[in-house]
């Protein structure tokens, strides 16, 4: 008898073993979205999220506040000195923008690769195993969101939208290690450089921006941004500074490592990016094999 | 009533991870180390001591599934581990007898084993490239501490709970 029990028991460790391959290999297949289930779960959770997260959110911006009254002072003398120089910047800036507009009018071209529409985001959770990192924000499908697009905060490009649901969406960061996850990037210089974002560094908290041809030149202190020349992204998102840049393993490229210029924690309030410019149909330019944002 | 408590308890825990992340800075007390909250499944332990095996089992199964579909997006880790390990403590905890002190070497035993489990997983479906010294220095050692403290103020007043649970489930 105690030898049935027993087999039992490795039958249902074999079979829950079976089923646990059968899972994982099901969601890791290159899904174009979630199955109804799980967007179901998905919504729903994101509503009690979303309701206990705002006024978690309005108990932390009080505390902030309290935070920041203390460097007031400091601050204000700071940011009076910049603004005598912004008032020039503007006027520059207007005109500027006066004559780009102008020489676009010349040219026919209406929209460009820098052009978007910003939605506004909350975050109302974050995965808490930090394997994945992902946060889960409160707007979806019925807002407008679609999967691919790029997630930005104030200080700079933090991810991508990875699945959307009806009323909420996840957004997978960029210090998440994803091989599919590539990002075109350009080193601004006297020329610019390009090569993908590719990889994050865990024990330095560097981006890593790969495929820089091994001639070119990159210097400890240059911008990144975004290049738009993938799918969905558009033109000229920050993505961070230069730190350093080494040869890859076989000395054909260079490796740029990249302080983002984004902090990937406590991240409240993001914008989600939509390129206006029309994206060219997949199959027209690649074997739908890599994927490249 | 007494229904609703416990499904209601574990999905606060559920959101309060996600929470707690959310507002974790990079840096504490200047060390940039991976600090994982396990308040869910301390509890589910603790459910699985001091109730009984088929509820621990459930409710791990429930949640871990959740887990999965919510946060992690790749079903299988946490709604396999969270049971597995349930089982393995309880069948742990016949042999020692229950109390506050077995049951808080059990939970941190058994958030070990989890942790290293979803390590070695993730490592396996090429989540990660860590090795196994930097995901020891990096995350498990914070996260064991972390979880220590969390399970040093909460014993006490979840086995209250659970017990009075149990009782009341008894007499019924």
């Amino acid at each position: 008898m105690p030898q049935f029990f027993l087999n039992k028991r490795l039958i249902i460790l074999l079979v829950s073993i079976i089923v646990l391959v059968a899972l994982i290999g099901f969601s890791l297949r290159e899904r174009s979205k979630l199955s109804w289930p799980e967007q179901f779960v998905k919504d729903t959770t994101g509503w009690v999220q979303s309701l206990v997260s705002k006024p978690t959110h309005f108990v932390a911006g009080f505390f902030e506040n309290l935070q920041d009254l203390q460097d007031t002072y400091g601050e204000n003398k700071e940011l009076k000195s910049r603004i005598e120089n912004l008032v020039n910047l503007e006027a520059q800036v207007q005109e500027l923008t006066k004559d780009n507009q102008e020489l676009r009018d010349i040219l026919g071209e209406k929209t460009t690769l820098r052009d978007f529409k910003p939605l506004p985001a909350t975050v109302i959770g974050r995965n808490p195993d930090r394997w994945h990192e992902m946060i889960i924000i409160d707007k979806g499908k019925l807002n407008g969101i679609k999967k691919d697009m790029a997630v930005v905060t104030a200080t700079g490009l933090i991810g991508k939208v990875k699945n959307v649901t009806q009323f909420s969406s996840t957004v997978q960061l960029l210090s998440a290690m994803d091989p599919k996850n590539r990002i075109s990037a350009v080193v601004q210089g006297k020329k610019d450089v390009y090569g993908f974002v590719q990889g994050f560094d865990d024990k330095q908290k560097l981006l890593l921006i790969k495929a820089i041809p091994s001639g070119s030149k990159v210097e400890k202190g240059q911008t990144v941004v975004t290049s738009g020349l993938g799918g969905v992204f558009p033109k000229g998102l920050m993505i961070g500074k230069v730190v350093d840049v080494r040869p890859d393993q076989y000395g054909l490229n260079q490796t740029a490592l990249v302080k983002p210029g984004a902090d990937f924690y406590d991240i409240e309030n993001v914008i989600v990016i939509n390129r206006l410019m029309t994206q060219p149909v997949k199959s027209e330019i690649s074997d739908g094999k890599v994927r490249e944002f | 009533m007494r229904k609703f408590i416990l499904p209601l308890l574990f999905l606060f825990l559920f959101i309060l991870e996600s929470l707690f992340v959310e507002f974790l800075p990079a840096k504490i007390f200047g060390f940039e180390r991976i600090f994982v909250p396990h308040f869910l499944f301390i509890s589910l332990l603790f459910l699985t001591i001091f109730v009984g095996k088929k509820h621990g089992i459930i409710y791990a199964a429930i949640f871990g599934l959740l887990f999965d579909i919510v946060y992690v997006e790749i079903i299988g880790i946490y709604f396999f581990l969270y049971p597995f390990i349930s089982y393995l403590i309880y069948k742990l905890l016949q042999v020692f007898q229950a109390n506050l002190i077995t049951a808080f070497l059990a939970s941190l035993l058994g958030i070990s084993l989890l942790e290293i489990g979803v390590y070695e997983m993730n490592f396996l479906i090429h989540v990660t490239d860590l090795d196994f010294m930097g995901f020891i220095n990096l995350r498990f050692y914070p996260t064991l501490l972390l979880n220590a403290a969390i399970t040093l103020i909460a014993a006490y007043p979840l086995k209250w709970l659970f017990e009075k649970h149990s009782e009341a489930m008894r007499t019924e």
